[in-house]
């Protein structure tokens, strides 16, 4: 364990609670505001998790993934779009709907990543290009389709833009969510409690089973990989379809379950920020989430210091501005990336096609 | 050959009948026939939200001026102008453009189309503190709201019903006037109730204009994070940024209240919990500014409507008595001007 890393990653987020609790403590107490700021960045973690990890798959299986902002948003957007047809299309009743458009954006993902697959492993193009491409896809199918479904004449919603029926409920963890104050943090929807229970699953599977050897062993050595019997095409396969899906789940976070509402852009670069949280954490689960945790913990600083916008000192007024909060956590990845604070080892054969 | 007369009269007959069956359509261009024209935002005439409330004024003057009343559906942004020209052109007397976007349209029109009144439908006519005036249309007046006054009514409403003393605002951008003043109309009339009220208010200033307005998924963060530390009424007022607010607070299970319209009918999702919404009172003011044209008296400029609060509907049961009453004493003092807001027009 790499303990130097995660020692960090606590101080940030310490530092990001402390600030808001030292300007708000004289309102608010401060227990209040830690949990109410945990609550806020364990929610708000939940794509950068699922990003991150969809990115983890790919990457320890050799196939660099920059297309992971494009498979949310697209996912964001079928997900979406798939139960306000089931819902009223098709006549369903509200949860089934919801649940198949998770469903639906899972599937959606998983098509992109065999897209990606398709060209980065198969035809060799080089992999950075086959994410932009999934990037730009994604930006102009779903921006196309909102506008040909929802705005213009003659199309089936007709200017009426419909939401999805409403979003996933909460789940409260029992006893744990009852307590006082802090039960605060147990309840959370179902996405973001099946994001953390993928980093566990993550974690066991590419740490203790074949699977994940195999997975590794395609990612480090693919030839040593390939002499022992390993069919590397189709672990790289199964592996960025896999990431694609997880990516696709952390897009139905924002239209099925944060908001039952769809917006172009509306994932507004979270997919790249979840690829410098995969980095970050050092190509492994715990390290991706808990950096997806510190840029969510910087989310939840910019949202509640604006709470306490008249008690900031003025010369501090600056930090208001989401702009110079909003840059944290791409200041913290450029100082994870320098090594001071442990070599950072992206698998041996990141990025490059396999050659028989 | 006879034969071929014989059926020619009949037609031409026929063709004489036909238009004496339909309903006569009343020629526009005559002086004595009034007709007045609605030209929608895109979206449809029964949208329950800013069309149909503007319509219900229009239809008003229907009945009560006798009015020849039509309206024309926007199915696309790129159709404003000619939707506008095809009542200009049949010699409408009156043209009334629902909503911001029609904005630029309608200034267009209102100059190319001189002997027309135009009525701008929520468009603020930007040389508004222009002394003298000069720079305004003369055929066209916007009708614009006193946000101040519909923020400071459910405020008061908030401020009566939560149970924590803590209320919470999420908002669009403080930047452009209506928004803060229906944000600080708000936390004054919270104060107005309870001077020690403790209430968030959140602008989503710190993003581009493209953003401030149609970012839900912020919206419900920040009114969840309100609700964390205690607030129980979430007041949601800008667009969609708002509105994924008062989703969020719905969810949560505490009061919301919506914005610009009854958002009970616009936001099925939020019915349960809302308690009511910081209403623009766009029938009534369509209704009057139909009315002063056809008195000959049309003000161009800015053209102040009212505001109010929406019904309680399905929360109806847990308003007290005292706080309906209470509710409209307020509204009756901001009417008649007795209760001033003492919100500045624009962020000083």
């Amino acid at each position: 364990m790499d303990w130097r890393r995660f020692g960090f990653i606590a101080l940030i987020i310490s530092v990001l609670f402390g600030v808001v609790v030292l300007i708000g403590h004289v309102q608010i107490s401060p227990v209040i505001i830690i949990t109410s700021m945990l609550s806020t960045t364990i929610a708000v973690a939940t794509p950068l998790t699922l990003g991150a990890l969809c990115g983890l798959y790919c990457e320890r299986a050799g196939v660099v993934n920059i297309g992971i902002e494009g498979m949310m948003l697209a996912a964001a957007f079928f997900g979406w779009l798939a139960s306000i047809y089931m819902n009223t299309v098709f006549g369903m009743a509200p949860m089934p709907s919801l649940i198949g458009g998770v469903a639906f954006a899972i599937l959606t993902g998983g098509l992109l990543g065999l897209l990606h697959s398709v060209l980065s492993v198969t035809f060799k193009v080089d992999q950075i290009i086959g994410g932009t491409v999934i990037n730009i896809l994604a930006i102009g199918i779903t921006g196309f389709l909102n506008r040909q479904l929802f705005f213009e004449k003659g199309s089936i919603f007709g200017g009426n833009v419909p939401h999805a029926p409403g979003v996933l409920p909460r789940i409260q963890i029992p006893y744990l969510a009852d307590m006082p104050v802090v039960g605060r943090i147990f309840d959370q929807q179902p996405i973001t409690w099946a994001a953390i229970l993928l980093v566990l699953i993550t974690h066991y599977v590419l740490f203790y089973t074949r699977w994940g050897l195999r997975t590794r062993a395609v990612g480090e050595h693919p030839r040593a990989a390939d002499t022992v019997g390993i069919n590397v095409i189709r672990m790289r396969y199964a592996n960025v379809i896999l990431g694609g899906m997880l990516a696709g789940l952390g897009g139905a976070y924002f239209t099925l379950e944060s908001v039952p509402s769809f917006e172009p852009l509306m994932t507004n670069g979270r997919g790249f920020i979840s690829l410098a949280a995969m980095i970050f954490g050092n190509w492994t689960p715990f390290g991706a989430w808990s950096a997806a945790l510190v840029f969510g913990a910087a989310q939840a600083l910019q949202i509640n210091l604006q709470f306490f916008r008249e008690l900031i000192p003025p010369q501090w007024a600056f930090l208001q501005i989401s702009y110079v909060v909003g840059l944290a956590p791409y200041l913290l990845t450029m100082i994870i990336l320098t090594g001071i604070i442990g070599k950072n080892i992206p698998p041996a054969a990141d990025g490059q096609p396999y050659e028989k | 050959m006879k034969k071929l007369y014989v059926v020619i009269a009949v037609l031409l007959v026929a063709a004489m009948l036909i238009p004496a069956c339909a309903p006569k359509a009343p020629d526009c261009t005559k002086a004595d026939v009034f007709c007045v024209g609605m030209v929608t935002d895109v979206g449809k005439i029964d949208d329950k939200s800013f069309n149909q409330s503007t319509w219900e004024g229009v239809k008003l003057a229907g009945t009560e001026l006798g009015a020849h009343v039509l309206y024309i559906e926007t199915t696309d942004s790129k159709d404003y102008a000619k939707n506008i020209s095809t009542f200009a052109d049949a010699g409408y007397d009156v043209i009334v453009t629902v909503g911001f976007a029609l904005g630029e349209a309608s200034a267009a029109a209102a100059v190319a189309y001189p002997n027309v009144y135009f009525i701008g439908v929520d468009q603020f006519q930007a040389w508004q503190y222009d002394d003298d005036a000069t720079n305004d249309i003369a055929n066209l007046a916007g009708l614009v709201f006193p946000e101040d006054q519909a923020g400071f009514l459910v405020g008061a409403l908030a401020a009566q019903m939560t149970k924590t003393g803590k209320l919470g605002g999420v908002f669009g951008t403080d930047a452009v006037p209506p928004v803060w003043r229906f944000g600080e109309g708000y936390r004054a009339g919270a104060q107005y109730i309870n001077p020690n009220i403790e209430i968030f208010i959140v602008y989503h200033s710190d993003v581009g204009f493209d953003k401030t307005f149609t970012d839900p998924e912020w919206g419900a963060t920040t009114a969840n994070s309100m609700i964390d530390k205690g607030a129980d009424v979430i007041f949601g007022g800008g667009g969609k940024t708002g509105n994924g607010a008062v989703i969020a607070a719905a969810q949560r299970g505490v009061y919301a209240i919506g914005v610009d319209t009854d958002q009970y009918y616009t936001l099925p999702e939020a019915a349960s919990r809302l308690l009511s919404s910081a209403l623009k009172l766009l029938t009534p003011g369509t209704f009057d500014l139909i009315k002063l044209a056809k008195e000959g008296k049309f003000p161009s400029g800015n053209y102040l409507g009212k505001g109010g609060y929406a019904p309680y509907h399905d929360v109806d049961a847990e308003v007290p008595a005292a706080v309906k009453a209470k509710m409209e004493e307020i509204n009756k003092a901001l009417l008649d001007g007795s209760l001033q807001t003492g919100v500045s027009p624009v962020k000083p």
